[in-house]
């Protein structure tokens, strides 16, 4: 799990890099007027959404077990 | 199928805030002019710096400093009327490229205000291109007072030609953060939302005592915290590129995190009693008296604040013809709805774990 955190921050690191140097602009979040804060904020509303359903899947195959278990 | 419309509903209508919030393209606008200031009787080359313009290559192009509120003019627009208000026409046009357009003035040598300095909004109309506009472009400044002499100076009629099209409106500052409009406000608006469905099943517990009832209003407490956060969070990387600081001590802020508080301690407190009933009980009395706060401290406390960097809070005024307009509305509207309907669907899912937890629990009891 830890690995595949690592490897995502990497790759949007490595991305972003990549778009600065592209752009040639110093703070990449203020070119093109500013578009890209509102991709952060949608990225953010994703992220917590996902994080919140993930942890209700992982709830949710404990009951699985439990239930399987029982039978 | 016909059970879950609502579902289908909440996609569709959040399909269109992602289409429509992201695709829409910004009006014309003036980033910056130079120079920042004039005294009268100055003649000045004032240059303009524009936003998603096509302004290279036009040979013609008026463009006129007034002095006027802002909204008011932009408002006119739509109706394609002259406005009178105090203004000056510029006497030459000079386009450099699409971005960047030059005009001459002669700035009169009285102000039409019996005032020392006075802001000019500036309204650029290039041929071929949408007409763009610069609230509080230069300030101008004078020694002496003759704001009859003034007057007479400053009478030219403002052509305004703006006709509607489907684009949002372009503001300074904001530029293309203003589209968070249907991302981060929205948040909020679930938020409360499923907070007075989390109360309105506390009071049914109290009522009735029913165990779906008490699980129904923790879900949707759950809910509501979820989105209180991401609201926050948005709100934080939204603040940080148009204020300058991710979290400054905003008045509508601080009743924020003091609303989360109250919220985060309900589940504290359901965590500190092991009796299913009593818990039940007092998170339910608790919840009302949580909602009984939220009221006050997010949309109370904030209008009665001198000031706030929130629309709608201090002296500020909100959802009214100058946040949104006629576009925003067409996406602003839906988005809101989508994002409540989420919501809703988001906790029905831990509505349906909880009740099977519940009922696995009871079974292994006996």
């Amino acid at each position: 799990m830890k690995k595949v955190i690592f490897l995502i921050i990497t790759l949007f690191l490595a991305f972003t890099n990549h778009l600065k140097a592209q752009t040639g602009s110093g703070d990449f979040m203020r070119n093109i007027g500013m578009i890209y804060v509102v991709i952060g904020v949608i990225i953010i509303i994703f992220i917590g959404i996902i994080a919140f359903l993930i942890n209700l899947d992982r709830k949710l195959t404990k009951l699985e077990n439990q239930i399987k278990e029982n039978e | 199928m016909r059970k879950n419309w609502w579902k289908i509903l909440c996609v569709i209508l959040l399909s269109w805030t992602f289409i429509a919030g992201l695709m829409v393209p910004m009006r014309p606008g003036v980033t910056s002019v130079t120079p920042y200031s004039a005294k009268v009787g100055d003649t000045i080359w004032l240059k303009a710096d524009g936003y998603n313009t096509n302004w290279g290559g036009a040979t013609k192009g008026k463009a006129w400093l007034h002095i006027d509120e802002f909204f008011k003019v932009e408002k006119a627009g739509k109706k394609m009327d002259s406005l009178n208000v105090f203004a000056i026409q510029s006497i030459d046009f000079k386009a450099i490229n699409d971005q960047e357009v030059e005009f001459k003035f002669v700035i009169p040598q009285h102000l039409p205000l019996a005032t020392k300095l006075e802001n000019a909004s500036l309204l650029v109309s290039v041929e071929g291109a949408e007409q763009a506009l610069r609230p509080e472009a230069i300030a101008i400044t004078q020694d002496s007072i003759n704001a009859y002499r003034g007057k007479t100076f400053w009478n030219s009629k403002l052509d305004i030609h703006r006709q509607w099209h489907f684009e949002y409106p372009y503001r300074n500052i904001l530029q293309e953060t203003l589209r968070n409009t249907f991302f981060h406000v929205p948040m909020w608006f679930v938020m409360f939302t499923l907070f007075t469905i989390a109360i309105y099943h506390g009071i049914q517990y109290l009522r009735f005592r029913r165990r779906e009832s008490d699980i129904k209003a923790v879900s949707f407490t759950q809910g509501g915290v979820l989105f209180g956060f991401l609201g926050l969070f948005t709100g934080g990387l939204w603040a940080n590129y148009a204020w300058g600081q991710p979290f400054p001590l905003d008045i509508k802020i601080i009743m924020t995190y003091t609303a989360l508080a109250i919220y985060l301690a309900y589940f504290i407190l359901r965590g500190a009693f092991d009796d299913v009933e009593k818990k039940a009980r007092i998170s339910a009395v608790y919840s009302i008296f949580a909602f009984a706060t939220l009221i006050p401290l997010l949309y109370v406390v904030p209008k009665l604040a001198p000031d706030s960097l929130h629309p709608g809070n201090g002296s500020n005024i909100a959802f009214g013809s100058q946040d949104l307009d006629n576009t925003m509305r067409l996406v602003f509207y839906p988005a809101s709805l989508g994002w409540i309907l989420l919501g809703v669907w988001i906790v029905t899912l831990v509505y349906r774990y909880k009740i099977i937890e519940e009922k696995l629990e009871m079974k292994m009891n006996g």
